[in-house]
């Protein structure tokens, strides 16, 4: 994505996507909507029932197919909806973080956060501040074999 | 003291026999001399225990053979199985997550003083030739087994460090890491002779195999490996008990193991975990505390 | 026409630079060094210096110089109802194999024969028609090697353009083909023709490889052909972990899989990739039935193809006898120990059944 700026330049734009748990953040950022808060326009969410149900995979499909950031987020420890899907989220992804960080996938491209369905505020903060960061560390060309659809 | 020296392969010949003829067993699972070094073999006739021997060039985890989705092995019956102590945290995983039950198994225990990274050719075992795995072991026997062979043997020679080479890759940047594991995994032809080998890689069907949708792209690019391989990485986060099979299989040389080891790591320290042979201990990922480490976290 | 040229080492290097210079690829055995472990394998050199001609052999074969592990067969796009096929532009590079082995030559031209046969594969015959094969004579083997056990030799020219024998300084060159006369005719200066003969120094070699396996293809077929179900393929397949790590070093074995991949909603291509008879999946049925379910049926299946069901209908055996597979084997499956004792149960039993 680029916008091109009032003297006609173009700057990048990330595109980022973010998968969030039904329960919590996802109402969560439903209300920083109704909240009419400022929030960058760069963030496509994916709703799940559960941050235990993300898969590794689909940060990875996420830049595969051409996302330059990725954010996860769900429930805080001991509010989880289905009692311990958030706990052994916790477990995998910390793993895989640092698994990902290793072959070089830069951690500050992932977001890991929980907000609650009533943290609107903390939301619009994880949404600009991911967005604003992956902005600084610009498009993730060097993910390998990158596909992009045509059209973008 | 009155020391008993037991020619490590007549005790394992005779117990072999034994086990035999008395029908506690169908089989026994070993190592043979092939034609170009030790290699896995199944006894089932007691004449052929003689063929049964075991030498530092005795390298390959033969837990590998007790999966149930090994529906040949699984067709001789109630096996014997040669274990060094490192093999043997590999069949404790697998009783340990509901594949093999303990009393189907018989464990003959092996003294180990470390082995060679390739069978074929190597007279002697040195800090040159030993295997990766070897490094910095300091279990001679297992634990886990019911019988006991073989001589008392000292500790592997080699000093380095197996993790030497993953603080170097934590030195480069990220642009440099990424660099080096695209090259290093493009060599990657999607054989999944890794997967094949290991002995905790037992699902009836791989995710690597699935389609609609398919996750994890079959063909051998970039794209395809990557994917693989930090999957595997992390399906084996906890279970994987470090044997090499993986990078002694790989037919492009790959360092796998690099990737396991970093993920063992990971587990050692967040969560005090290190891969045992005792069965009851339960596997990290399976596993929660409700104070985990989330440090990562907004 | 006199085909016999001498080539010094420098001169071939020399060679090599000029046809680099000229944009040709040049494929040769390059030495790896990863982890303190040296392999050789086949790659493009950037300059003569990366050759490593005197090394073993290289631990992947040359197949994939004709035949990639992964291509593109063409891109689709959708727009609407309307389905776009995109003819994928291959072209095929001008490549030069600097150093094949023996074994690895003849292969390409043994599978030259199920590549043409009910359907023109364009794709392998286009890579083919835009190779010239240098092929070197062995000066070393191992216990693994067993060419001469399958009509070849570690002196073979099969395959060859150009073949080379190592003399002292360099190497005497065999020119072979028109496309081998095409590049000679390019590079004469560095090739002046030979004087007298040379006797060939791989003599011994072949007595060496001769020695590992004695056994004739053609009892060994009959024995094949009249024993699908004998007790041997369990046995032998208790220990094989059916990685497929054999095929996908073999010269000859160039099973594909298909697959389409998408690149997003409206769009993808269809790729072809290696793909391996000792896979579970396959022969796996999309109802869920497999005629080969265990790895006995699988393993018999891989030495029925190449000691039986090719020379049926192509007349030779789908093996070069290279030895990678018993290399690479991690459970220490043996072809060499396993024909010969096939071919001593032929034997036995008085030949064909």
């Amino acid at each position: 994505m680029s916008a091109p700026g009032a003297d006609g330049t173009v700057s990048f734009e990330p595109r980022i996507i973010a998968f969030v748990c039904n329960w919590c953040t996802y109402t969560g950022a439903d209300l920083a909507g109704t909240s009419r808060l400022p929030m960058a326009p760069n963030v496509r969410i994916i709703r799940l029932p559960c941050t235990g149900r993300i898969d590794t995979l689909f940060i990875l499909k996420a830049f595969e197919r051409g996302a330059d950031g990725v954010i996860v987020s769900g429930c805080h420890p001991a509010d989880c909806h289905y009692t311990s899907g958030n706990y052994h989220a916790r477990r995998r992804f910390a793993i895989f973080r640092e698994l990902m960080e290793f072959v070089g996938i830069d951690p500050r491209r992932v977001t890991f956060s929980w907000v609650s369905a009533s943290e609107g505020g903390k939301w619009a903060e994880v949404v600009n501040g991911t967005t604003e960061r992956v902005r600084q560390l610009g498009p993730f060309e060097t993910y390998p074999g990158r596909v992009r659809s045509a059209g973008e | 003291m009155f020391v008993l020296r037991v020619n490590s392969m007549q005790d394992l010949k005779e117990l072999s026999k034994k086990l035999l003829e008395q029908k506690q067993v169908s089989a026994i699972l070993g190592y043979e001399h092939g034609r170009r070094g030790p290699r896995p073999v199944f006894v089932t006739e007691v004449a052929d225990c003689e063929r049964l021997v075991f030498d530092h060039r005795c390298v390959h985890n033969l837990a590998a053979y007790l999966s149930p989705r090994r529906t040949l092995v699984a067709q001789l019956g109630r096996l014997a199985v040669v274990v060094k102590a490192c093999d043997a945290r590999a069949v404790a995983g697998l009783i340990r997550e509901s594949q093999l039950k303990r009393e189907d198994v018989v464990l003959i225990g092996v003294r180990c003083g470390g082995v060679v990274r390739d069978p074929n050719g190597a007279e002697q075992l040195s800090a040159d030739n030993v295997a990766p795995r070897c490094l910095e072991c300091d279990k001679r026997e297992p634990a886990l087994a019911d019988h006991l062979v073989g001589e008392p043997k000292p500790p592997p020679p080699g000093s380095a460090s197996r993790d030497a080479r993953l603080s170097e890759i934590e030195a480069l940047s990220p642009g440099e890491r990424l660099t080096l594991w695209t090259s290093l995994l493009s060599r990657c032809t999607r054989c999944h002779a890794c997967r094949q080998v290991c002995p905790m890689c037992f699902c009836e069907r791989c995710i690597a195999d699935k389609t609609q949708p398919t996750w994890i792209e079959t063909s051998p690019h970039a794209r395809g490996n990557l994917a693989w391989h930090l999957t595997r990485a992390l399906h084996l986060a906890g279970r994987c008990v470090n044997c090499g099979e993986c990078e002694r299989a790989c037919p492009a040389h790959i360092p796998l193991g690099l990737l396991n080891r970093k993920v063992a790591r990971v587990v050692a320290e967040r969560y005090g975990y290190r891969v045992t042979d005792d069965p009851s201990t339960p596997t990290p990922i399976g596993a929660y505390r409700l104070d985990d480490e989330q440090e990562f976290i907004q | 026409m006199n085909t016999r040229r001498t080539l010094s080492t420098a001169d071939l290097g020399a060679l090599v630079g000029d046809l680099i210079a000229a944009g040709t690829t040049v494929v040769a055995p390059i030495r790896f060094v990863d982890q303190g472990r040296a392999s050789i394998e086949y790659g493009p050199v950037q300059s003569p210096d990366e050759m490593d001609l005197d090394g073993p052999q290289p631990s992947r074969s040359l197949k994939e110089a004709v035949f990639p592990p992964t291509e593109v067969l063409f891109r689709w796009r959708q727009a609407k109802s309307a389905v776009e096929i995109e003819e994928v532009p291959v072209s095929f590079k001008e490549t030069v194999v600097v150093g094949a082995r023996p074994c690895d030559a003849a292969a390409l031209e043994i599978l030259d024969r199920v590549m043409g046969w009910d359907f023109r594969d364009e794709l392998w015959f286009g890579r083919r028609q835009a190779t010239t094969v240098l092929a070197l004579a062995c000066t070393r083997c191992d216990e693994s090697c067993f060419c001469t056990a399958v009509g070849l030799s570690p002196a073979s020219t099969r395959g060859a353009d150009w073949f080379l024998t190592p003399v002292e300084g360099g190497f005497e060159v065999e020119v072979l083909t028109l496309k081998g006369q095409a590049l000679l005719e390019r590079h004469k200066a560095r090739c002046p023709e030979a004087e007298g003969s040379t006797t060939k120094r791989v003599a011994d070699l072949e007595q060496e490889v001769r020695a590992h396996l004695d056994v004739r293809p053609d009892r060994i077929r009959a024995w094949l052909e009249t024993h699908f179900d004998d007790a041997l393929w369990k046995r032998l397949a208790l220990r094989c972990h059916g990685c497929g790590a054999c095929a996908f070093v073999c010269p000859t074995c160039h099973c594909f899989d298909m697959v389409d991949e998408p690149d997003g909603i409206d769009g993808g291509a269809r790729r072809r990739n290696w793909d391996t008879c000792q896979s579970a999946l396959f022969t796996l049925h999309g109802s869920g039935y497999n005629p080969r379910k265990d790895q006995a049926a699988r393993f018999r299946q891989r030495i029925l193809h190449k000691f039986a069901i090719y020379p049926k209908r192509f007349g030779e055996v789908l093996c070069t006898g290279c030895g990678r597979c018993v290399r690479v084997c991690a459970a220490g499956m043996d072809l060499v120990a396993i024909l010969a004792e096939i071919g001593r149960t032929a034997a036995e039993r008085g030949g064909s059944a």
